[in-house]
């Protein structure tokens, strides 16, 4: 969620700043890119694309952005906008998680982590992978943002009772795919 | 069991537990979780997949792709059929970078009144006069290519548009707010990045709508012409008539019968036959194919074909959609039958998930 120094930012980037723009990528880029990546099943490369396309059309078109609604609501839209569109044409691919990927992802961060953790976190990957698209986006944007039900509506241009309906279904949907796993109940 | 344990709670469940509900909701469905094991049970689960997705790292967006961004704006002025620099090529986009300087804020001004052309090849000319490099281009104005010329025309600050070779295109407006082309006849390959509505090109077919995308539309002078779209989505629509076409669409246009239905790509080549003879002739008998035939993406077609066809032949392409799909919540058969706006545009939301 963007605040005072994010709407400041946003300010800025409207009147031409170009340090600006930087800021706004630096302060966005890895909710946008995360939530992207996870929507990919871990894929990288599409992750990166989908990044570029968000932030390329954001910064062509913030001049137009009237402020009339949130900033990180336009941001989300687009993101969700880029994730279909890139899926559409990715269509004829087999939508199931890459594992080779999934572990590529690991890598980064598990030497320090145990291994029962390193676990969790790719069985969790590969169960939001698994999750149909509409599921799966209103569960990243939840967690990779604190938007209200209110702001995710208006990215994933729906009623706030779909919202809820899709949390719902996809978290379940997440427990049930997970029942195996140990881990905290608290 | 009591009336109140009949209407569960499982679609709230979320909500509830994220403090999103308003409190007499919440009240009711705290009350509601004390005395119904089922949603008891549903709110654990729910419970249990948000504290697993907090498993999920957040990952650092690699330093390329900031610098692919730079390059992708710095690139479009310079050349107007440049591809979009993908992001992973741009370790060697750093070198742009270097030369380009603050080329970036050259396209973030304001439109002026005349547009950037350059030739692509041949002598494609502006207002009647051949160009050799660059020339400008203002409303009212023509740019044409013979058989063996191309162009590209920027179009203000939002994007660009190839024009292929025998095609006659004319400037209507070019303005910051409207950025309007009228394709008399040829091919042109748009690439726009702006926010929707701001770009349009009218044929004698229709005028397609720019909602923040990428196509190719061809036409000849009385409006029969074709249009695919590669990224985003387009509209089409002459007198009242629509179609929204998304990217790995196509949808093609006839004179006085405007935008057909569009079918995507990949779909059956028996389907997309069906649909380009029924979309123009309107005698129903392709109908029977196109829902045979249709798959889950395919809605796509079967979305546009509810509001074209009436009685009988609307039920039949309600029941195949609820057969491929299943109806979402606030769509009811009545509504969508009588073709309700509100009824439909949500099923088309929630439908675009599948296409």
């Amino acid at each position: 969620m963007v605040d005072l120094s994010g709407r400041e930012i946003v300010e800025a980037c409207r009147a031409g700043d170009r340090d600006a723009f930087r800021a706004l990528y630096d302060l966005y880029k890895d909710r946008v890119y995360s939530i992207s990546l996870h929507f990919f099943h871990g894929d990288a490369a599409a992750a990166g694309d989908v990044t570029q396309q968000v932030f390329l059309k954001l910064m062509t078109s913030i001049r137009q952005y009237r402020g009339d609604a949130e900033f990180s609501t336009w941001l989300y839209r687009l993101v969700v906008n880029a994730c279909m569109d890139a899926a559409r044409s990715r269509k004829a691919e087999p939508a199931i998680s890459d594992p080779s990927r999934m572990d590529t992802l690991t890598a980064r961060g598990s030497q320090e982590e145990d291994y029962a953790r390193a676990q969790m976190a790719n069985s969790v990957r590969a169960a939001v992978s698994a999750l149909p698209p509409k599921f799966r986006m209103a569960v990243l944007l939840r967690y990779f943002d604190d938007l209200s039900y209110e702001q995710m509506a208006r990215a994933l241009h729906c009623s706030m009772g779909t919202v809820a309906s899709r949390l719902s279904r996809g978290h379940k949907m997440l427990a049930e795919r997970l029942k195996g796993l140990g881990g905290t109940k608290d | 069991m009591t009336r109140r344990f009949t209407r569960h709670i499982s679609r709230q469940l979320a909500a509830y537990l994220d403090g999103q509900l308003t409190q007499p909701r919440a009240q009711r469905a705290e009350i509601h979780l004390r005395q119904c094991a089922h949603c008891r049970a549903e709110y654990e689960q729910v419970r249990l997949g948000m504290q697993r997705v907090e498993h999920l790292p957040l990952v650092e967006a690699p330093d390329a792709i900031w610098l692919s961004v730079e390059a992708a704006l710095e690139a479009r002025p310079a050349s107007q059929t440049q591809s979009l620099v993908r992001w992973r090529w741009a370790v060697a986009a750093t070198v742009i970078l270097a030369l380009a300087g603050a080329a970036y804020w050259r396209i973030s001004q304001p439109a002026g009144a005349q547009w950037e052309v350059l030739r692509l090849a041949g002598s494609p000319s502006v207002a009647g006069e051949r160009i050799g490099g660059t020339g400008r281009v203002g409303a009212g104005e023509w740019i044409e290519t013979d058989a063996s010329s191309r162009a590209t025309v920027r179009v203000g600050a939002i994007g660009s548009v190839e024009i292929s070779p025998d095609t006659r295109l004319r400037v209507v407006t070019a303005q910051p707010g409207e950025h309007r082309l009228a394709l008399a006849r040829g091919e042109i390959r748009a690439k726009i990045s702006a926010p929707p509505k701001l770009f349009f090109v009218d044929t004698a077919a229709g005028t397609a709508v720019d909602l923040g995308c990428e196509y190719a539309l061809s036409t000849d002078e009385h409006g029969l012409g074709l249009l695919s779209v590669t990224k985003g989505w387009v509209l089409f629509q002459w007198q009242g008539i629509e179609s929204l076409v998304p990217a790995g669409a196509s949808c093609r246009t006839r004179p006085q019968a405007g935008p057909g239905i569009p079918y995507f790509e990949d779909a059956p080549e028996s389907l997309k036959q069906a649909v380009e003879n029924f979309g123009f002739e309107k005698a129903g008998g392709g109908l029977g194919a196109i829902l045979s035939e249709s798959r889950v993406r395919d809605t796509l077609t079967l979305w546009h074909l509810l509001s074209r066809v009436e009685g009988a032949d609307r039920e039949r392409v309600f029941d195949r959609m609820a057969a491929l799909t299943p109806v979402p919540a606030g769509v009811s058969r009545e509504l969508a039958l009588k073709l309700d706006p509100q009824t439909l545009e949500h099923w088309r939301e929630e439908l675009a998930w599948t296409w």
